[in-house]
């Protein structure tokens, strides 16, 4: 037996045990390297860009500010009312599309926004906006409703129609005779 | 022979003794050691090639802590100088949200539903809020429901009759987003993520669909989205919150039923509220710490 190519025999097997090892790691890294986002670890334990991503939404609900920039003269005539607290959009919809047509109308002259009255009237529909003297806008939040705190101005419909004595009780704007939507007078 | 070996036993970077060769020679004493010697040399050098090469992997993913992450990025914050109600809270000067939902206001209205589906585009069916009415009756039962998304103002549905009815109150549902939140911690993606803000989030380009969060959730308030078939759930509208805007139920609340803003500001209507009435949250006992806080909140209430 040849110590000398014993020697030589088992350094060659250590070597490519050695390529291996090292092949292996490599591999592992450039799987590791595609596998793993850029911002991964950035932030924490998670991909750092998806936050700026979620943020980039666009804002959909438009705020009353946005809606006072034009109509001034409603802020003025609900100042004073408890529904300075509603916002526009809850009896005129979301207005979305409302405000796209006003900004680029603002500036093109050619541009005419779309009137709010083309609403259907179907509340589950939900368009744009719209502008209603319909007793269901009302009723939505001020029909009384078990489970109402004792502070919020509650009616049964029927009950108050016939206390105030109104002349249609079947009319749909009948709350409109007496009370106003931006200042309802309570 | 003997010269053979006298080759091997001077070469100190053999690396193989073999038999007892070594020992045959007078001059080489040590044999034993020699032999260990070069075995230890290369288990020494293989060894550090190989944890080497395992470090290596370590190197390109320094995670830090989420909560301290992007400090720095809220230099022109003043330092959080949060009330010890607040504990969750931390006070690095890191902008750390918060939620106030007050049930006694609360009138059931269904507003902040439609505006919640609306703006985060929430598939009907789903929600990421909701509104449940908790009524006791006289005879001593409690009866939950769901408040339909036109309220039962507006809805039509018949109502429970007045005269049984002890009492009743809305309690609006949504994410507590947890300073300690179970559903991040089951994630075996990393997609469920806690922003440096304190909001929870889910990755939707990394989220599998795999619902353990949903599972994980004590509070319900994860879904499995059908038209994306990733987890969703309420972010409090993080898109709005980040350019200064409120979320979408905040803003279409018109009781001022739900407040929302910032802990870490010892001026922000939130914690003024915080300062003036008791809250308290749910599911106190399962140690999530909810950044959402109740007020008026009954023991019933789960």
């Amino acid at each position: 037996m040849n110590p000398q190519g014993d020697f030589s025999r088992d350094t060659r097997h250590l070597q490519i045990l050695l390529v291996l090892i090292v092949l292996v790691g490599v591999v592992a890294l450039f799987i590791r390297s595609k596998m793993i986002p850029l911002s991964y670890g950035q932030l924490g334990a998670y991909r750092a860009e998806a936050l700026n991503e979620i943020a980039a939404h666009p804002s959909k609900l438009q705020s009353d500010a946005t809606c006072l920039q034009c109509h001034e003269d409603v802020q003025e005539e609900r100042a004073d009312s408890p529904h300075v607290a509603v916002h526009c959009m809850h009896c005129h919809g979301i207005g979305e599309n409302h405000v796209a047509q006003a900004r680029s109308a603002a500036k093109s002259q050619e541009l005419v926004v779309s009137p709010a009255e083309e609403w259907d009237g179907d509340f589950a529909t939900m368009i744009d906006l719209f502008i209603t003297e319909d007793r269901a806008t009302c009723l939505a939040c001020h029909q009384k409703v078990v489970g109402m705190p004792d502070t919020f101005r509650k009616i049964n419909v029927k009950e108050h129609l016939e206390e105030q004595e109104a002349d249609d009780v079947g009319s749909a704007n009948v709350c409109f005779e007496c009370h106003s939507g931006h200042s309802p007078g309570l | 022979m003997t010269h053979e070996l006298n080759i091997i036993t001077n070469n100190p970077e053999s690396e193989t003794c073999q038999g007892n060769c070594c020992c045959s020679n007078p001059q080489e004493k040590e044999c034993g050691s020699h032999e260990s010697n070069s075995r230890r040399e290369f288990l020494q050098t293989a060894s550090t090639v190989i944890l080497g090469s395992m470090s290596l992997t370590l190197l390109p993913m320094p995670v830090t802590n989420s909560t301290a992450g992007n400090a720095d990025d809220a230099g022109d914050q003043e330092p959080g100088t949060a009330t010890s109600e607040e504990k969750t809270s931390n006070n690095d000067g890191q902008v750390w949200f918060g939620f106030l939902v007050d049930i006694e206001k609360c009138i059931g209205a269904g507003k902040c539903l439609t505006a919640c589906r609306i703006e985060n585009n929430v598939p009907a069916g789903y929600a990421r809020t909701w509104v449940e009415r908790y009524v006791h009756l006289k005879d001593g039962s409690v009866r939950v429901d769901k408040v339909p998304e036109q309220g039962y103002a507006g809805s039509n549905l018949p109502d429970v009759d007045a005269e049984l009815v002890e009492r009743a109150y809305f309690v609006p549902k949504l994410c507590n987003h947890c300073s300690d939140a179970p559903c991040n911690q089951v994630c075996p993606v990393h997609a469920s993520i806690t922003s440096p803000e304190g909001v929870e989030l889910v990755d939707p380009e990394r989220c599998i669909g795999c619902a353990y969060c949903v599972q994980a959730c004590p509070y319900g308030v994860r879904f499995i989205n059908p038209e994306t078939n990733n987890a969703d759930k309420c972010t409090w509208c993080y898109h709005r919150i980040m350019r200064k805007e409120q979320p979408a139920c905040v803003e279409s609340c018109p009781v001022g039923a739900r407040v929302f803003g910032r802990l870490d500001d010892p001026n922000s209507e939130l914690n003024l509220r915080l300062a003036e009435v008791p809250t308290h949250v749910l599911k106190d006992q399962l140690g999530t710490n909810p950044k959402l806080r109740y007020v008026g909140l009954s023991g019933e209430v789960k």
